[in-house]
């Protein structure tokens, strides 16, 4: 199973008659992506708007985001199970626009008791941009306007389908042109004196709001199988608008960087052995238990002598990601995991609901709770006003361009779990 | 900027004053080093000088408290300098107190970066780590030598104004707080290289040490449940309507105590679910799934249970910090212990 992916660099993007990617330049025909996106019912209407690396803007009420890429040639689809059906992918070719974000922002009108959909928020500039990797890509962010008294599921499906829409849409400018650069990925036969390393993906399933796909179905109990390829293909959609920072968006599993560092170092320092799927916020402990017995059974399978576990979520989430490392160590694998912390805003309390002592390589993604200031920004895309939810990370209600005092909870992907981020915590 | 000015910060012992019966000598000052001054000034390399030396009985500092340690204050001001260093007060514990105490205070009030230096047991550690840095030393004098060399060290980098690296960079013990900073490469890099160390059996070290958590001994059972006086208390977010006390959806900062004298069952219509962390549409519906009086009032009847305690206690759990939800339950625990209930029962979601 190989998969070609075709790197087409964009250096700038820019609103224009004609959607088209000209000399590393992507223009977008607004109008015309209006059109396509109200074709659903659901929006009033969709604003395209740009925001890019160094500029003083701040994006607001964000949900998720997705790279550019479209499928040319057989077999699969673009996001199966969300934009054609639930088959395969991960084999052939497929374009995607490098440096490009598309990123989906709405304010909702309705409350969903205790899974609200929270605050996040991207600062193209000043002392927050560091902390996300979504400062440094071109943002092309929709703006979504939704037609009031439709439930929360409605106005969910149809945001996601949007996102996934609009990224099509644009990746569809590469076809024909030549590439900057391709890349081969495949599962080759590794020198069997390597290591075999498997990787544990926990994927977020608890409701609405609270919820990852996969070839369009939310995570069941039972672990699974998949080839590293189908993740830049668009197997895994999110659905995780839980705390901003350590959120997954359809971005980071289209670009796994666990898979890519994975597949970098196979066949030189290890033997990439194949990733397991396992659902995280499981309800039970029977049920949790049950997963992270199964998952670690799956990883020993693949022949692993080791496996990177990558946290789903926060709450119970981390009793999951821990009971996962127990299970593989227990069958002699070795783990290293990544998780967040939430260590108070001074960073002096315990950060973890549950920890478990076979937990001895972890990697920090860094303490959500620490507060950071941003200063006032010239433009806000997305909204006027800071979401307030419960208000613990200061800052509810505020308007949204001016100076903010906040946790970084809301500073979109800044922990996010799958390590895509170059931040983490130390001790002082 | 030119030479670093050092105020330095000594007892009466190590200032070469007196000993243990001098321990209630004032404040006092004098120009230069002293004693541990010498090796100290000779590790600064000609980059910074000890302008003056400040020192004072140890029983004076901790018998007196603030009224000595602004003494103290005024005295280090007079010299302008752009770094304190106390000690270091090895196994000292009165001195150990006495120099953390005076470099807190001059961090917090004369906005003057410190540092002192005291053996990892000196009890003085526990107080102190988490203001200011404190060097670790031998509990005896002997090593003065090497001591001194990683003090004047930091004391150069603090007093040109750079701030404190890691308890590895800058040597000191670490404050049991934790920092974000950026690092070179994206957690997924450090993750595979961690896991590739282990699987080589070669040395690694995590991002996050197992964290020291206190375990509780269970309270001793129930001699007899059907006389016991039971209570409810829940970090499920159910309050009476309207939520009075205010608590908060995520990281509660209270709780809150309501009536359920005169009630068999929590009806929708007087009690809600405020709680941030999961989906409570069950909850909204029937309030006793999260705090269960109805079935307390049965057990009640029954004769099975001795008495339903008439408040119940609620807050909400989700992300709330360990430290604040241990006073939670101790402020509640109190309440309930001079109420005379026996025992409680806990629900969370």
């Amino acid at each position: 199973m190989r998969l070609e992916l075709a790197s087409y660099e964009v250096k700038d993007v820019r609103l224009g008659p004609r959607t088209a990617l000209r000399s590393g330049v992507l223009e977008i025909d607004a109008g015309e992506m209006r059109a396509l996106l109200c074709q659903d019912p659901v929006f009033e209407d969709v604003k395209v708007e740009l925001a890019r690396p160094g500029e003083a803007v701040r994006i607001v009420h964000l949900l998720d985001t997705v790279e550019p890429r479209v499928r040319v040639s057989a077999p699969g689809s673009d996001f199966p199970g969300f934009l054609a059906p639930p088959l395969t992918v991960g084999e052939g070719r497929t374009h995607r626009l490098a440096g490009v974000a598309v990123m989906g922002a709405a304010e909702l009108p309705l409350s969903l008791g205790g899974l609200n959909v929270k605050e996040a928020i991207v600062d193209m500039a000043g002392p927050a941009a560091p902390l996300t990797p979504f400062s440094r890509t071109l943002n092309v962010i929709l703006a979504f306007k939704v037609r009031d008294g439709l439930t929360y599921r409605e106005y969910d499906e149809a945001i996601r389908r949007a996102g996934l829409r609009a990224a099509v849409r644009l990746a569809e400018t590469s076809r024909g042109l030549d590439p900057d650069r391709v890349e081969g990925f495949e599962l080759t036969a590794a020198d069997p004196v390597l290591p075999r390393v498997a990787y544990t993906c926990l994927l977020m399933q608890e409701g609405d709001a609270h919820h990852m796909f996969v070839y369009g179905r939310t995570v069941d109990e039972t672990p699974s199988l998949l080839h590293p390829n189908e993740f830049f293909d668009g197997a895994i959609v999110s659905g995780d608008h839980h705390m901003a920072a350590h959120r997954n968006p359809t971005y980071v599993h289209q670009n796994n960087p666990v898979v890519r560092e994975l597949y970098r170092r196979h066949g030189q320092a290890l033997a990439f052995a194949g990733v397991v799927i396992s659902k995280c916020l499981t309800w039970s402990f029977f049920d949790k238990q049950r997963s992270a017995s199964y998952a670690a059974k799956l990883a020993r399978l693949l022949g692993a002598q080791g496996v990177v576990i990558t946290a789903g979520t926060s709450g119970h989430g981390v009793a999951d990601l821990m009971l996962n490392c127990q299970e593989a160590e227990r069958l002699g694998l070795k783990t290293a995991l990544t998780c967040f912390e939430m260590a108070g805003d001074e960073g002096a309390e315990c950060g973890f609901v549950t920890f478990a002592p076979e937990a001895d390589a972890v990697v920090s993604t860094g303490n959500m709770d620490e507060v950071i200031e941003l200063p006032a920004m010239e433009r806000v895309i997305g909204g006027d006003t800071i979401i307030d939810i419960g208000n613990y990370e200061g800052g509810g209600g505020a308007p949204a361009i001016g100076r903010l005092k906040t946790a970084l909870h809301r500073i979109y992907c800044c922990a996010t779990l799958v390590g895509a981020g170059r931040m983490t915590a130390r001790e002082m | 900027m030119g030479r670093i000015r050092m105020v330095h910060y000594l007892n009466q012992f190590f200032a070469g004053v007196g000993g243990e019966k001098h321990a209630d000598l004032p404040p006092a000052i004098r120009l230069g080093p002293v004693g541990p001054g010498l090796p100290l000034q000779e590790a600064l390399k000609g980059e910074g000088e000890i302008v003056a030396t400040v020192y004072c009985g140890d029983d004076c500092v901790n018998a007196n408290g603030d009224e000595v340690i602004r003494a103290i204050l005024e005295l280090v001001a007079r010299h302008r300098p752009n770094v304190v260093v106390a000690g270091p007060a090895f196994a000292s514990g009165r001195y150990g107190v006495a120099c953390g105490a005076v470099a807190q205070a001059v961090e917090a009030r004369l906005g003057i970066p410190a540092l002192t230096a005291m053996s990892p047991d000196n009890p003085a550690v526990e107080l102190y780590r988490r203001l200011v840095p404190i060097i670790p030393t031998e509990s005896s004098p002997a090593t003065m030598k090497e001591i001194v060399v990683a003090m004047a060290r930091l004391a150069l980098k603090r007093g040109r104004g750079e701030p404190l690296g890691s308890p590895e960079e800058d040597c000191y013990i670490p404050r049991g707080i934790r920092k974000n900073v950026v690092e070179a490469r994206p957690a997924a890099e450090r993750v595979v290289e961690l896991l590739l160390a282990k699987l080589q059996g070669e040395p690694y070290r995590t991002e996050i040490p197992f964290p020291q958590v206190e375990l509780l001994t269970p309270a001793v059972p129930l001699a007899d449940v059907r006389i016991a006086t039971i209570a409810l208390v829940t970090s499920g977010g159910v309050v009476p309507k309207g939520n009075p006390d205010r608590i908060e959806a995520r990281r509660a900062s209270r709780w809150s105590r309501f009536s359920i004298a005169d009630l068999d069952d929590l009806t929708a219509e007087d009690f809600e679910c405020v709680h941030g962390g999961f989906d409570h549409d069950l909850v909204a519906e029937d309030p006793d799934r999260a705090l269960p009086v109805d079935a307390l009032r049965e057990l009640e009847r029954e004769g099975k249970v001795g008495r339903l305690y008439e408040y119940c206690y609620a807050t909400v759990g989700a992300g709330a910090p360990i430290d604040r939800a241990r006073r939670f339950g101790r402020e509640i625990g109190e309440e309930l212990l001079a109420a005379g209930v026996q025992a409680v029962i806990l629900t969370a979601t």
